[in-house]
């Protein structure tokens, strides 16, 4: 019978499954990072049980750590004792730690796939929502809870309810891709089929622009899935998928055998049925830059900000939109370019990696940044960082009087001292516009690493198709 | 089952607002449990009383997988949150832990129910009646392993 590339991920994995009941799901790498996982490392203490397999866990501190200089210590205690924690249960369990001071540390998503830990046709979870990220290598890697986490750490198995396949195509060809980015299509698409459009899903992405993209700008169209609800998203591996991976830290040694069968077994039959399919037309696609507090409200830099009257059809909505603007400060009708920024936020694990950071010091370079305008970047691992660093990147960056830091979730989620300050707006390449979500009171916009950059010269948002470029 | 209700009638109430990401750091479920709900409701920690339910639109705990965000409401008080939808990992995040039911109603009973009703709720008939109102209304059922979960007790302590 035909099937979906997640059914067939799916089905390898399964250890028992009931008839309309739950499924056991084998899990092939366990990636944990020092937030979500002390309560399940505790809770394996309470109850006297081993982690099963340490070989299959990685861990990395990245969510609350400083990204200045390293070699001081860590002022808030807090952060302090979960980094300590961490290092402490992983020596305790004896599972690899890359942690603060380790070349190899960075954001948890971005260095599974830089490490050769992410592989096609594997089951990977994480205690974090975007680790959606990873089924760019056709991997079915989502995110859970602590209580998994232990469940996992204990059994490395998780119990599931069985997802349903989602397809979504991105067919047409943009222009000027290099202005038009995998951000754009991601907020697209959530923009069109809502943030709640994907859930109880796997999307997987598909189409001729699909296959064009590079593996980093894939990383970038998964990673979102999570905020249209989905709890996967996933991309069948191709030539680029096996390129990538090739020579990593953890490479397994029969690549090459696996490479023959990842590439004829790891794909959706031409027959099979998705519960859901949706096509994005990329013809058209204009960069996009959020307006609200939620990442599907998204309009293109060309659009005003839209009126709550617009969204009549849906009375939830149309309060939603409200009280969005007023959160957001905005009125409804000025065009997105009158936007003006604060801050500017290069960083997280949907736009932190090399190919991200050579976009943008591509409109950054021989500029500077606004004099109204703090701007930073946060590679999204060390390596990135170095990699960066070997380019000249850095200094690109600093000359235009970015500030050029250590790696980590920073600014994405407030949890480190990189924030907001009420009322302030910025410019970010991450994933979230929530409210308050990149500190108490601050004000997000969604946008890819060049529009993040283009804004951070001009001071407000700007068309970056219509920027002269070196 | 019985509380009164704390209704927020908007959609897509999100985990950063559930519990904002810069009180991740705290282990202290009691100290966690002060910071319930303080992006949308700074008022929500001295109204909440023990036996408490939220009331909310679709996609009730959007976002982030922290497991904090149902603990923060559990510790606060709260026994059930009932939304139109929720987003998946919240979901089963109140499950798996024994936090808080997450029970679904429909657009009649979101929009009959008003904030402070007394409401008592029967999972096993799947009944919510609104003491307040004299009136009754029908809940989603739990699928089939949610409910498992639920009667067992939580994750750990659940069995096929």
């Amino acid at each position: 019978m035909s099937k979906t590339l997640f059914e067939k991920i799916w089905n390898s994995h399964l250890v028992l499954e009931e008839e309309n009941g739950p499924s056991l799901l084998y899990i092939d790498r366990h990636l944990i990072h020092e937030v979500t996982s002390p309560q399940a490392f505790e809770g394996l203490r309470l109850n006297n049980r081993k982690v099963r397999r340490p070989d299959l866990t990685i861990a990395t501190e990245d969510h609350n750590v400083p990204t200045r200089n390293r070699s001081l210590p860590i002022v808030d205690q807090v952060s302090s004792i979960q980094i300590k924690t961490l290092e402490k249960n992983c020596k305790d369990f004896g599972i690899q730690l890359f942690g603060i001071n380790n070349p190899n540390q960075g954001i948890v998503h971005v260095i599974g796939p830089q490490l050769g830990i992410t592989l096609p046709g594997s089951t990977i979870v994480c205690g974090d929502s975007h680790t959606s990220t990873q089924g760019a290598f056709g991997a079915l890697a989502f995110g859970i809870g602590t209580s998994e986490v232990e469940h996992v750490l204990a059994t490395q198995t998780i119990w599931m309810e069985k997802l349903k396949p989602f397809e979504i195509r991105v067919e047409g060809e943009r222009k000027n891709p290099f202005a038009v980015t995998a951000k754009d299509i991601i907020l697209s698409i959530i923009r069109r089929i809502g943030t709640a459009g994907g859930t109880g899903t796997v999307i997987e992405y598909r189409g001729e622009i699909i296959s064009e993209l590079s593996m980093e700008q894939r990383m970038t169209i998964c990673n979102m899935s999570i905020e249209a609800g989905a709890r996967a998203g996933l991309i069948a591996p191709d030539e680029k998928t096996f390129e990538y991976l090739r020579g990593k830290k953890y490479t397994p040694k029969n690549y090459e055998e696996l490479v023959d069968e990842w590439r004829e077994n790891l794909k959706t039959d031409s027959n099979a049925k998705f519960d859901k399919s949706f096509t994005l037309d990329a013809k058209n696609l204009a960069p996009q830059v959020s307006w609200g507090t939620n990442p599907a409200m998204v309009s293109d830099v060309t659009e005003k900000i839209p009126f709550p009257e617009e969204f009549a059809k849906d009375l939830g909505q149309q309060k939603g939109v409200e009280k969005a603007l007023q959160y957001m400060d905005l009125k409804p009708g000025i065009p997105i370019t009158d936007i003006c920024i604060d801050r500017v936020f290069i960083g997280s694990c949907t736009n932190a990696r090399l190919e991200d950071l050579i976009a943008a010091s591509k409109v950054v370079k021989g500029k500077k940044v606004s004099s109204k305008v703090r701007a930073m970047v946060v590679p999204g691992s060390q390596m990135v960082k170095k990699q960066a660093e070997d380019l000249g990147i850095d200094k690109i960056f600093i000359d235009a009087n970015f500030e050029w830091r250590e790696s980590g979730c920073s600014m994405c989620l407030g949890m480190n001292p990189d924030i907001l300050g009420p009322g302030e707006r910025c410019a970010s390449t991450s994933n979230r516009n929530f409210e308050g979500r990149q500190g108490v009171g601050g004000r997000t916009h969604l946008v890819s690493p060049v529009m993040a950059a283009a804004a951070a010269i001009k001071g407000h948002f700007v068309d970056v198709r219509e920027m002269d470029l070196n | 089952m019985k509380g009164n209700v704390i209704k927020y009638e908007q959609d897509n109430i999100d985990t950063d607002v559930i519990l904002p990401g810069t009180y991740l750091k705290i282990h202290d479920y009691a100290e966690l449990a002060t910071h319930a709900m303080e992006g949308l409701d700074p008022d929500f920690h001295s109204k909440v009383k023990e036996g408490d339910f939220i009331v909310a639109g679709r996609n009730f705990g959007c976002g982030s997988s922290r497991e904090h965000a149902p603990i923060a409401l559990t510790r606060s008080g709260i026994k059930a949150v009932l939304a139109l939808s929720f987003a998946r990992i919240f979901y089963r995040n109140a499950v798996d832990g024994a936090f808080l039911l997450p029970i679904e109603i429909d657009e009649d009973a979101y929009k009959d129910i008003s904030n402070g009703d007394e409401l008592e709720i029967n999972i096993d008939t799947n009944e919510i009646n609104n003491h307040t109102k004299n009136k009754k209304y029908q809940m989603k059922p739990f699928s089939e392993i949610i409910g498992k979960i639920i009667a067992a007790g939580g994750l750990f302590k659940f069995k096929p």
